[in-house]
Parts: C-alpha cells; sequence; structure tokens
C-alpha cells in the first residue's frame, strides 16, 4: 500500500465510522457527534490533543478557512458540515477563528473539545492555524498594556495548543492607515516568547492589503525574527497583496500597487502558513485577480511546505451553498497547480 | 440555527412577571464573522414603531447572565460569541400589542485591527431592521 492508499484507506475507515454511527453531515448538528474511543485511546498525555498530523514532502499542502464560510455559518452550516466538504476537497488542513467559531470561548467546554476532535478524526482533517486577535482598543480611550496584550496572547496560545494547532495568524491591532501596528508590538511579542517556544507555537501576523510585502512594516518584522533568532514568530502571506487593482478594497491615500509574487521568496523562510485569498474563480477555474499560476510555481521551485488556507472573500458569501462552490472551483485549480492531478 | 438577519425573530415576545407585562425582548446575532468582547460594545438603541428606547432602558443579556447597558465596558473577558444571540431587554410596562411592528436596532463594536478612523466600522452606521411579528 503506498502512501496515498494508506490515507485513502484511513478516511474510508473514517467514514465507514460515519456511516456506522448512522450520521449524515448535512443534518448533524455539532452537539450531536458521538466522540472516537479510538481518538481518546490515542490521544497522548498532557494539554495537546490527539489531532492528525501533517506530512512533510516538500511541497505546499491545502486547507480551508473557515472564516469562508462566515455568510452561512450557524445558519445553513455548521462546522462539521464546512468539515465535511473540506474533505470533499480532499484538502487537510485547517483555520478557525478563536473568536468566531469555538463555543464559549476563550473556555470551551470539555465536551466541546472531545467532539472537536471527533470531527477532526471522522474527515482527517488537521488543525493548522488558529486565528486570534490582540484587542488594543478593548478599553475605550485606551491602548493595552504590554502585560495585558501578553496576557491575551498566552490565553490564546494555552486555548490554541488544547485543540492542536501550531501556528497562529495574530491579528494586531494597528494605529494608522496603512496597518502600521501599535508601538508595544515588540515587546509583547518577545516577552510571549518563551510560552510559545514551551507550546511549540508560531505566532504569525497576516501580510494583508493595503501593506505589501516590499514595506516597513514587513522589514520590522523580518528585522525582529533576526535580532531574536526565534522559530516562534513568522508571517502569512495573504495572496490577496497579489490581486490586481479591480480585485483590491480601495484605501484613501495609499498606493495600491500589488507585489510581485517574486517579492516572496526572500521571506519564504519566515513564512509559516499563506492565506490563499481569492474572489473569483471563473467557469473554467482559473482566479481571474491572483496569479495563482505563478505563485504555486515559485512554492513548489522552493520547495516551500507550509500550508495554503483558502480565504475566500468573494460576493454572495451569503448566498447558501455558494461560498462551497467557490472553494471546490479554487481547490480544483490549485489541485492542477500543484501537480495533485 | 441562526437566522439570516441581525434581529433574530425567534425569542422576540413580551416578557412577563407574575400577570405583569413589564416589557419585550429582542434577539440580535453579530453577522459578522469573529465575536466582541463585552467592553468592545458600545450602547444599542432599540427603536419600535418610531418608539425609541435607550440607555438604562436596555439590559443584555449574553449567554443567560444580564448586564446593564453602563456596565458592559466592565466586562472585558465575556465574549458577545457569532452563534449566540444576545437578548435585548426593553423596559416598557405592559410591553407591546401584539401584531405586526416595525423593529429597529442599533449597535456598535470596537474593532483594533481596522485604523482607528474606522474602529466602529464593522458596527451598524444604519439601524438594523426588521418587520417582526410579536405573538405572545
Amino acid at each position: 500500500m503506498n502512501e496515498n492508499e494508506k490515507k485513502e484507506d484511513q478516511r474510508d475507515t473514517a467514514l465507514s465510522r460515519r456511516n456506522f454511527l448512522k450520521m449524515t453531515a448535512g443534518a448533524a448538528t455539532l452537539a450531536s457527534i458521538p466522540t472516537s474511543g479510538l481518538l481518546t485511546a490515542c490521544r497522548p498525555a498532557g494539554d495537546s490533543g490527539a489531532a492528525p498530523t501533517p506530512e512533510f514532502n516538500g511541497k505546499p499542502k491545502r486547507g480551508v478557512s473557515i472564516y469562508s464560510y462566515s455568510g452561512v455559518y450557524g445558519v445553513t452550516m455548521t462546522l462539521e458540515d464546512c468539515l465535511a466538504d473540506i474533505y470533499d476537497m480532499e484538502a487537510e488542513g485547517l483555520e478557525i477563528l478563536a473568536n468566531g467559531h469555538i463555543p464559549n470561548y476563550p473556555n470551551p467546554t470539555d465536551e466541546w473539545v472531545e467532539q472537536w476532535f471527533a470531527i477532526l478524526d471522522k474527515y482527517q482533517i488537521i488543525p493548522v492555524e488558529y486565528g486570534h486577535w490582540v484587542d488594543s482598543r478593548l478599553h475605550e480611550g485606551r491602548e493595552l498594556t504590554s502585560q495585558e496584550s501578553y496576557d491575551m496572547i498566552v490565553r490564546d496560545i494555552k486555548l490554541a495548543n488544547r485543540l492542536g494547532f501550531k501556528i497562529g495568524r495574530t491579528k494586531l491591532g494597528v494605529i494608522d492607515e496603512i496597518l502600521t501596528p501599535v508601538k508595544n508590538w515588540q515587546e509583547f511579542i518577545e516577552m510571549a516568547l518563551p510560552v510559545a517556544e514551551e507550546y511549540d507555537f508560531k505566532m504569525c501576523p497576516e501580510i494583508h492589503m493595503p501593506t505589501v510585502l516590499k514595506s516597513k512594516m514587513v522589514d520590522d518584522y523580518v528585522e525582529f525574527i533576526e535580532r531574536t533568532g526565534t522559530k516562534n514568530f513568522g508571517i502569512n502571506i495573504d495572496f490577496g497583496v497579489f490581486a490586481k487593482r479591480e480585485g483590491r478594497r480601495m484605501m484613501p491615500g495609499v498606493s495600491n500597487e500589488p507585489s510581485a509574487p517574486e517579492d516572496m521568496i526572500p521571506l519564504l523562510p519566515y513564512t509559516y502558513a499563506c492565506h490563499a485569498k481569492f474572489t473569483n474563480m471563473s467557469d473554467d477555474l482559473i482566479e481571474t485577480t491572483i496569479p495563482y499560476d505563478r505563485i504555486i510555481e515559485i512554492l513548489l521551485e522552493h520547495k516551500w511546505e507550509g500550508y495554503l488556507l483558502s480565504e475566500y472573500e468573494g460576493q454572495k458569501k451569503d448566498v447558501p451553498d455558494y461560498a462551497s462552490d467557490q472553494l471546490r472551483r479554487q481547490h480544483v485549480m490549485m489541485k492542477r497547480y500543484l501537480g495533485e492531478v | 440555527m441562526l437566522e439570516f438577519p441581525n434581529i433574530q425573530s425567534r425569542g422576540f415576545r413580551n416578557i412577563s412577571e407574575g400577570n405583569n407585562i413589564t416589557g419585550f425582548q429582542v434577539p440580535v446575532r453579530l453577522t459578522h464573522y469573529r465575536g466582541v468582547w463585552l467592553s468592545q460594545l458600545r450602547p444599542a438603541t432599540v427603536t419600535v414603531d418610531g418608539e425609541k428606547f435607550e440607555n438604562e432602558q436596555i439590559t443584555w443579556v449574553i449567554d443567560g447572565k444580564s448586564y446593564a447597558q453602563t456596565d458592559l465596558q466592565n466586562y472585558p473577558n465575556i465574549q458577545w460569541h457569532s452563534l449566540t444571540p444576545a437578548i435585548l431587554k426593553i423596559e416598557k410596562p405592559g410591553g407591546l400589542p401584539l401584531g405586526i411592528h416595525d423593529v429597529q436596532v442599533q449597535f456598535a463594536y470596537s474593532s483594533s485591527y481596522l485604523p482607528p478612523r474606522m474602529d466602529l466600522g464593522f458596527g451598524a452606521a444604519q439601524p438594523y431592521q426588521r418587520t417582526m411579528v410579536l405573538a405572545r
């Protein structure tokens, strides 16, 4: 049995268990999912759960951010419905947003955590990136102190660890139109590095339009990484930075020239995940605003082996099934460019 | 499951204490993709058929716990989750008459990752509006 067959076999096993339990993904609610006894049995001691783990093979891997479903999430689709959808794309990675997708955040119940691992196991999905925020304007009229920011980050690192995540999309508060992070970011991120190291966690701000890759912000992040020598802080490149003008949101007084895909190359050693942002998949399965062919060619050339996490940010997000259709189209495109088909 | 609009019809009804109707309640959800900390919320106004309710007339109920509007700022560690409607309870002796009402709700919340100029940009610039049927 080769690796692919083995993987398919594992998925079949997961699905036959699903059939055995007479679950229909479309109708199932999260609360009704039984805990997998197998999973509980093999879970290691300690805080981190027994999520499936990735195999690194020198190629980018595919995943989906639940953010893509936000127009229908909780209305026509449950978390499990999203995972069943992702399984159909043969995508194995998952991003959740802590503040959007964890009931009772920041204190989910043990029962929910059990269910979380049960559905990851059922659909063989790997928890890749945990979206969290440092809400610098938590209190009206003042910014968080470094200690308060640190406390907020540590709370999230511990919860991310409890849910099996190793990478954070760490969203910092900003102070201006070009999204410059708060002045004390280096201080509280440096305070959090030992905790991130202890939990094998990488904090990654997202490089998102209108910020571009060749910018002071990115230079500052790289300088911080080089100065501290840390492996626990990096970046997430959002592919919106490569979008043509017509695909970009206009910000007053901000240059709208997109980054070139080649601008990623020097940053790849610090890039632990990418947001595979997209807004429009055509009927011939091409993203019409972002040069995915060139982006993926570069990632393959440089043997970058992180996750491409889909973020659908186009129209009709709140039309039932529309985002699912767009995601499926995007994953066929990415499979082609990645040589998976 | 939630209803698509911000203002939810399930849970829209008068509130009784014994034989007295003391007010009414309007459930609202965050149509945004993330929950917010209570201290990020700004006070809500509720307008029914042109009659406006605000400030201490409104109590927020999040996950079964009540918070006075003026007190929201003191709960930076309590999250209003995007899958959980908040119940806005409005004091109004006698409540609302049964039937059809024009209901408008406005509230805002801070988003630290937007430019400061747009801090309240994800809240409602215009009130959420829904034509609702009161049956209880």
